[in-house]
């Protein structure tokens, strides 16, 4: 049962690879940025396993948490393996005891179980200061790899009934979006406390002590422990982390045998509101129409809420953290720099709307039966954007404006926001004209893997950088000039609104062009599976 | 079959061929479909019917060959082609998290009606598809059936000539399929035409005038039904022009339970 659970899963990772050559680039990059982290380890581990050996050992103690943490956090994030849910053995006669170890092999066995197995295998570098400890620390891996895979079978099961009901989830992946938006600020803050800390090592030694007794530590508290020679600790530890091990094997065990004989099934929400002032507001045409439909998107389907949530979220947190190092600087004010972070908003604005047609997936069918025009679709997508975005964007700049105390700034603040995102969604509008980008299926995880776009979105992203730079360039050099000279905030004003107006007439345009002859290409680009 | 620009058929599809990899789905296929008819489209899974329809409607470029609607290019003439056609796909997703409602005005706006005539339409539509109940539930949550009978809905909103329909009778219940079964023919009495992909015998003889059933990507008959059938019923000609696949008494002889 497990080796035919660990090659079905491998069967099915290698059926997605040979359909699809982006996912194949998409892994590749992937692995980099993971083999780039495993050797950010073990650099950092070689230089304290000689530099200091006590601190190694902290250091292992702590990375070791953070990363069984990781797994039993991000399993409410990532989409929890799909491809062996429970459901889908739900009419074969299999019991949940014959089923769970495949399970836990499978779930070790993917690129992060490896990764992790890796990262684990490194760390006996670090437990080399002594005999005991990298004794220990060898018999300690397979624990250490079975309490990451069950403590993420287990939170992710324990939720997934939740989950399932449309509007938890919603409200899941809004806060999930928000707290990683905000992780920024929260390490922000803990540097700051720890630099007031003073001894920074030994809050760290703390910190390792504390978490080398909690359930997804204990692994590593073991040899961490007989590194000193307390044998008692370790012993008391290890029992802590076969605990820890059992009491999860059992739960994921009911869990599993719950789910074989009552499969979840997501639910609806029943009825919506159907905001007819919406639809009184914009015009009775194809644009206005698709305009219309954006903002309903945006607000219905949470892969898109999270994109709108982020257009305030992500300037807010800048502002947050330059607020507080100003704070700490005891500066006087916050420095008139701030007036320009609303322009960071250009970042997301091109993503936005160069993956719009990837978000309705196959369902943009309904476009090309209908006939619509490739500028009418490129129009009202902007336009729909453009009814949410513009508000926000002039509330941020106020907002900046007034924080640094300088409204004479607002022309400049106004100029390089507006500007910038105007250019950037233009660029977007011609990019994803060609580079639609893939985006989940909508009725998959929306934090499953893709939610960026892929390759597709990053070369896009390559794309539209260059252009919104060239084009602001002005609008943002201006603004910067007004810092000192107001009456330039003018200038950068009417140069935001230009160039702006030429990126959004020129997206529309070209864009449109290119839909319109290539239809039946994008459709067939953005409905592949990933 | 008669040039499609002197007495142009309401579709007319010329070589259509497709190929995706090594396998050729659709090989080229020629078809007339004369005005005020309703054509069944039969063939077995994986015949090339999905394939074929989407090559006519404007959804998967063809290799070669093209269609016309009432004498417009689909592939060149692609806007004047599509305001004339209704098309109802199978396996492709709705914008469901539109209500019903909300699907129906989009679809009239897009295909560029006035607002008066979507908004009337609209209740129209919903009434005699049984969905009135459901136009504010978005359709997302909408049963398989319901799916079916908005999509439906979507494909008629324009008062097309030609509608071309996937499977259009697939998970609706018999009420629903009565209702829906009315509409067409009251549709074609209106001088429409309809075609049909269907796996039901017994709808496409119900129902059509005319047959055409495609196997690996080829036409292997067309024609009246009484032509079609000659003399047999269409499921024993169907059958026979296939190639029925006959179990020997002696296959999965495993099964019996005594």
């Amino acid at each position: 049962m497990v080796a035919l659970l660990v090659s079905l899963r491998w069967r099915q990772l290698r059926h997605q690879l040979s359909r699809n050559p982006w996912m194949i680039v998409t892994l590749i990059i992937t692995g980099m940025i993971a083999l780039g982290l495993l050797a950010g380890l073990t650099a950092g581990l070689v230089a304290l396993r000689f530099a200091a050996p006590q601190g190694a050992v902290t250091a292992i103690v702590l990375t070791g948490s953070v990363i069984v943490l990781g797994w039993w956090i991000g399993s409410i994030l990532v989409s929890a393996d799909d491809s062996l849910a429970p459901e889908r053995f739900a009419l074969l006669p299999v019991t949940a005891p014959a089923l769970l170890p495949g399970f836990v092999v499978a779930g070790a066995t993917t690129i992060g179980g490896i990764g992790t197995t890796v990262a684990l295998l490194l760390m006996l570098l670090g437990w080399s200061v002594s005999l005991p400890a990298l004794l220990t620390a060898l018999i300690m891996i397979p624990v250490a790899v079975v309490t990451c895979v069950l403590g993420a079978r287990v939170v992710s099961g324990l939720l997934a009934g939740w989950l399932a009901r449309r509007s938890t989830r919603d409200l899941v992946l809004t806060l999930g979006v928000l707290l990683a938006a905000s992780s920024g600020l929260i390490l922000n803050l803990g540097i700051g406390a720890l630099t007031k800390v003073g001894d920074v090592g030994e809050a760290f030694t703390t910190v390792a002590d504390i978490a080398a007794w909690t359930p997804f530590g204990a692994v590593f508290g073991v040899s961490a422990s007989a590194a000193q020679g307390d044998l008692l600790t370790s012993a008391l530890r290890l029992l802590i982390a076969l605990a820890t091990v059992v009491i999860l094997w059992v739960a994921s065990q009911r869990l599993l045998a719950t789910r074989l004989v009552s499969p979840i099934q997501s639910s609806g929400g029943g009825r919506v509101r159907s905001g007819r002032l919406l639809d009184r507001m914009l015009p009775a045409t194809s644009s206005g129409a698709i305009a219309a439909r954006s903002l309903r998107y945006f607000r219905r389907d949470p892969r898109q809420l999270v994109n709108i949530v982020m257009l305030l979220l992500l300037p807010a947190i800048f502002i947050g953290i330059a607020l507080m190092n100003g704070l700490q600087e005891e500066s006087i004010g916050f420095g008139p720099a701030i007036t320009l972070i609303p322009a960071i908003n250009a970042l997301l604005a091109g993503t936005i709307v160069q993956m719009a047609i990837a978000y309705d997936n196959d369902a943009v069918a309904m476009h090309i039966l209908t006939g619509v025009s490739g500028a009418a679709d490129r129009a009202g997508r902007l336009l729909g954007f453009g009814l949410i975005a513009v508000p926000v964007t002039i509330v941020l700049c106020v907002a900046t404006c007034l924080l640094a105390g300088r409204p004479d700034l607002l022309p400049g603040s106004l100029g390089a926001a507006l500007g910038l995102t105007a250019i950037a969604a233009g660029a977007g509008a011609w990019v994803g004209s060609f580079l639609p980008g893939r985006a989940p299926a909508p009725e998959a995880n929306p934090f499953g893997r893709g939610s960026s776009g892929g390759v597709q979105s990053l070369l896009a992203m390559i794309i539209i950088g260059p252009i919104t730079l060239a084009l602001g360039a002005p609008a943002l050099g201006f603004a910067i000039a007004a810092i000192w000279n107001p009456v330039l905030g003018a200038v950068s004003l009417a140069c935001g609104i230009a160039f702006g107006g030429l990126a959004l007439w020129g997206g529309t345009v070209l864009g449109g062009k290119i839909l319109d002859r290539r239809w039946p290409e994008v459709l067939a680009d953005v409905s592949s599976e990933s | 079959m008669t040039d499609p620009a002197a007495a142009p058929p309401v579709l007319a599809l010329r070589g259509l061929r497709k190929q995706f990899g090594q396998k050729v789905a659709v090989d080229s296929l020629s078809l007339d479909v004369p005005a005020g008819s309703m054509l069944g489209l039969l063939g077995p899974n994986g015949a090339g019917k999905t394939t074929t329809l989407a090559m006519a409607t404007g959804l998967l470029r063809p290799d070669a060959g093209t269609a016309w609607v009432l004498g417009a290019d689909v592939w060149q003439n692609p806007a004047e082609a599509k305001a004339r056609m209704g098309v109802l796909p199978d396996g492709i997703r709705m914008l469901d998290r539109l209500t019903g409602a909300e699907l129906l005005r989009y679809t009239g706006l897009l295909r560029g009606m006035a607002e008066a005539d979507v908004v009337s339409r609209t209740g129209d539509l919903l009434e005699a598809l049984g969905l009135a109940d459901a136009r504010d539930t978005l359709v997302v949550d909408y049963s398989a059936g319901m799916r079916k009978k908005i999509g439906l809905a979507c494909a008629l909103i324009h008062a097309p000539r030609l509608l071309i329909l996937d499977e259009p009778l697939e998970a609706v219940d018999p009420v629903s399929g009565e209702t829906i079964r009315q509409i067409l023919r009251s549709f074609v009495n209106g001088g429409g035409t309809v075609v049909l992909s269907s796996h039901v015998m017994e709808l496409v003889e119900s129902m059509c005038d005319r047959v055409a059933i495609v196997a690996e990507g080829r036409l292997l008959a067309h024609g009246p039904l009484d032509d079609v059938r000659a003399g047999l019923s269409l499921q024993q000609r169907f059958l026979t022009l296939v190639g029925a696949h006959d179990l020997g008494t002696e296959t999965l002889a495993w099964l019996r339970s005594s």
